[in-house]
């Protein structure tokens, strides 16, 4: 793992306003960095301000505090260089279903700026590390949940970006298709990527991150390798160890 | 804003759009198709219902007729449209069989008022019908004609009798000269029918596609997907408002071209068979109609474009979007059809009233009347529309629930709450 940072994240705030509820503080100032050739893990629950943290940092939203950049760039200030340095995935991410996968990697590609003369050579080059030319012509939407889930990770790398975001990645796939997303995401920390991976399965996080954050009601309670999380807390597996920190911050509360 | 992602992003909205079924058919087979094949339908069955409305006959019933005037009774009976009755004698029991149906009308003599009975064998004829069936009245106009005939024919010979001229027997006559051209009759038939179909198509042209482009982006998921990409949003909503326009300006013009086509080869014929003089319309267009109908076409659907995806942009799916969008596309048939009663020419006050300018000028220039400055002042108003949503569109998509399809509600509410009311800026945190 490299030391340069490709995400910085300080004090990052949003707050919502819900009618029921009022305003409601969705992220309460996070800080976090995540290197070149990392994974970097957000382990939550559902409703902890994960999705939200990360779409702070996609520039889908827009932080109401605090601040964060990605690869140099400021999530405010430039928001298009952002994310054309960023690769996002999440389950509510899908694809255009009247195109097809090649036309889909080749829109992709060429909107978030790749270049243009090498646009069609990066296509072929996913379509088949991906093995997907068998349908690559077909349109997505006469595709299988498995094969659109390739294009899907074909569709967020195919600019090559440094950052990769991957929001829940496994949410909805069978055993065999999330450990063939594990794998991709491993391979892409390999080529040198930062990947920002947030999930709720514990065992996922436990095997795939080098570093996680433990995020609880908008705050990170707890950030550090396994190893350092398993001394913190003297418990071993990932399960108790987020299990204790959600009880101490609650007792502490 | 960039050139290259909008011509990106356009291209890329375009080439689903041509692969989705409901944009296809509403775009550019509607336009292109539907209303010339509803009026070759319409008018076909039109056709078909006054040949049979020709063969069925009328049954009458004759009373009192003056033994003078035998000959009419003659040729009234010779009449193979006319079945004549004899088994009714009295004007009372027609009447009631007129009434329950089982005969269309009678017609009975009468002698002449007292003061016109200086001409011998002078009379007057009563015809009872009942005005609320169709028969009896075709059956009226059937004896009305022969017996007017006859009556004309009878005075003129009994004042030649008298040695009255035609001349001096008709003093006072009505004459009548229509001096429009085929080409005013064509012009008068294309003013009515281009300038709303126009309108229609451009709205319906625009409707699927601005749902498609934003509440359906929801509904498949795709909105986040487009969010993440390094486009800016300026870039992806002008692409879309783009790609919408075009929809709507593509119906446009394939409905005028396939009117126009079917105007002259469809509806001239089946005039003919109608009766209503096929040599009376002739369909051409003045040179300068053409591009002042398209400049329309862009300009409605410029507006309709803009108009339609504020209000789609509430939506979450396209089954809201079309709850949503619907009511503008009908909202925009009332000032054509109400511009539609007058021959008034495109004035101030109509170049202020959107859309109904836009079918005015249409109909105006169909009939080669240019009013530039008028014209000018439509353009100018259709523009403002669209600088007023496009600038409202702006302020809408500055709040981030619904930019992200998290709020709940109609633009009405998005207004009163956000635009006008006291939480103006809590969408935005």
């Amino acid at each position: 793992m490299t030391e340069s940072v490709s995400v910085r994240v300080q004090a990052l705030q949003k707050s919502f306003w819900d009618e029921s509820r009022g305003e409601v503080r969705a992220v309460d100032g996070i800080d976090f960095e995540c290197h070149q050739g990392e994974v970097f893990g957000l382990l939550g629950a559902n409703g902890a301000g994960k999705t939200t943290t990360l779409r702070m940092l996609a520039t889908i939203l827009k932080p109401t505090g605090g601040r964060a950049s990605l690869n140099g760039h400021d999530v405010l200030t430039e928001p298009e260089s952002v994310r054309r340095s960023l690769g996002f995935y999440s389950a509510s991410t899908a694809l255009y279903p009247r195109l097809t996968g090649r036309e889909t990697l080749e829109f992709f590609a060429r909107i978030n700026r790749f270049p243009g003369d090498r646009v069609t050579q990066r296509v072929g080059t996913l379509i088949e590390r991906f093995g997907i030319a068998e349908y690559a012509d077909a349109r997505v939407e006469k595709l299988s949940s498995g094969m659109k889930q390739k294009i899907s990770i074909a569709r967020t790398i195919v600019h090559d970006p440094p950052v990769l975001i991957f929001d829940e990645p496994t949410v909805g796939l069978d055993v065999m298709a999330a450990l063939e997303m594990q794998r991709v995401i491993r391979e892409l920390r390999d080529e040198g990527k930062c990947i920002i991976f947030s999930t709720h399965i514990m065992s996922e996080a436990e095997k795939l991150c080098d570093r996680i954050a433990i995020i609880h009601q908008g705050r990170i309670l707890a950030l550090g390798t396994l190893e350092e999380h398993r001394q913190a807390t003297g418990q071993h597996y990932l399960e108790d160890i987020f299990v204790h920190e959600v009880m101490a911050a609650e007792g502490s509360a | 804003m960039d050139w290259r992602d909008i011509w990106i992003l356009y291209r890329r909205e375009l080439r689903s759009a041509l692969r989705e079924r409901a944009i296809v058919v509403n775009s550019i087979l509607m336009p292109l198709f539907l209303y010339p094949v509803m009026l070759w339908v319409m008018l076909t069955a039109l056709v078909f219902v006054t040949g049979l409305s020709e063969r069925t006959s009328s049954r009458l019933v004759i009373l009192d007729v003056p033994s003078a005037h035998v000959v009419l009774m003659d040729t009234l009976q010779a009449r193979t449209s006319l079945e004549i009755r004899e088994d009714v004698i009295s004007a009372d029991s027609a009447a009631t069989l007129i009434r329950v149906g089982e005969l269309d009308a009678v017609v009975e003599f009468l002698p002449p008022e007292a003061d016109a009975r200086g001409m011998d064998d002078n009379f007057q004829v009563l015809i009872r019908y009942d005005r609320a069936v169709n028969r009896s009245r075709r059956a009226r106009d059937r004896v009305e004609s022969i017996v007017a005939g006859y009556r004309r024919r009878w005075v003129e010979r009994e004042a030649s009798a008298l040695d009255i001229s035609d001349a001096n027997q008709q003093q006072f006559r009505i004459l009548q000269d229509n001096v429009s051209s085929g080409q005013d009759m064509g012009a008068l038939l294309m003013g009515v029918m281009i300038p709303l179909f126009l309108v229609l198509m451009v709205a319906l042209g625009c409707l699927v596609p601005s749902i498609d482009s934003t509440a359906g982006e929801r509904e498949r998921s795709t909105w986040e997907t487009l969010m993440t990409v390094s486009a800016s949003r300026l870039s992806v909503v002008t692409a879309k408002y783009l790609y919408v326009a075009t929809l709507g300006i593509l119906a446009g013009v394939l409905n005028v071209a396939a009117m126009f086509v079917s105007l002259g080869a469809i509806v001239g014929p089946l005039l003919v068979d109608i009766g209503d003089g096929a040599d009376a319309f002739q369909f051409s267009l003045p040179l300068l109609a053409l591009p002042v109908m398209i400049v329309a076409a862009i300009a409605l659907a410029l507006f309709f474009a803009a108009a339609m995806m504020i209000l789609a942009a509430f939506a979450r799916t396209f089954k809201d979007g079309q709850a949503m969008v619907t009511p503008v596309y009908w909202l925009a048939i009332l000032p054509i059809v109400l511009g539609q009663q007058t021959d008034q020419t495109l004035t101030p006050t109509i170049a202020a009233i959107p859309v109904a300018n836009a079918a005015r000028m249409i109909r105006d220039a169909i009939n080669g009347v240019f009013i530039w400055p008028l014209i000018a002042e439509t353009l100018a108003v259709l523009l403002v529309m669209v600088a007023a949503c496009l600038l409202l569109a702006r302020a809408v998509l500055q709040f981030e629930d619904l930019l992200m399809g998290s709020f709940d509600g109609s633009f009405w509410r998005f207004a009163k709450e956000r635009l006008m009311g006291k939480r103006a800026t809590e969408g935005t945190k």
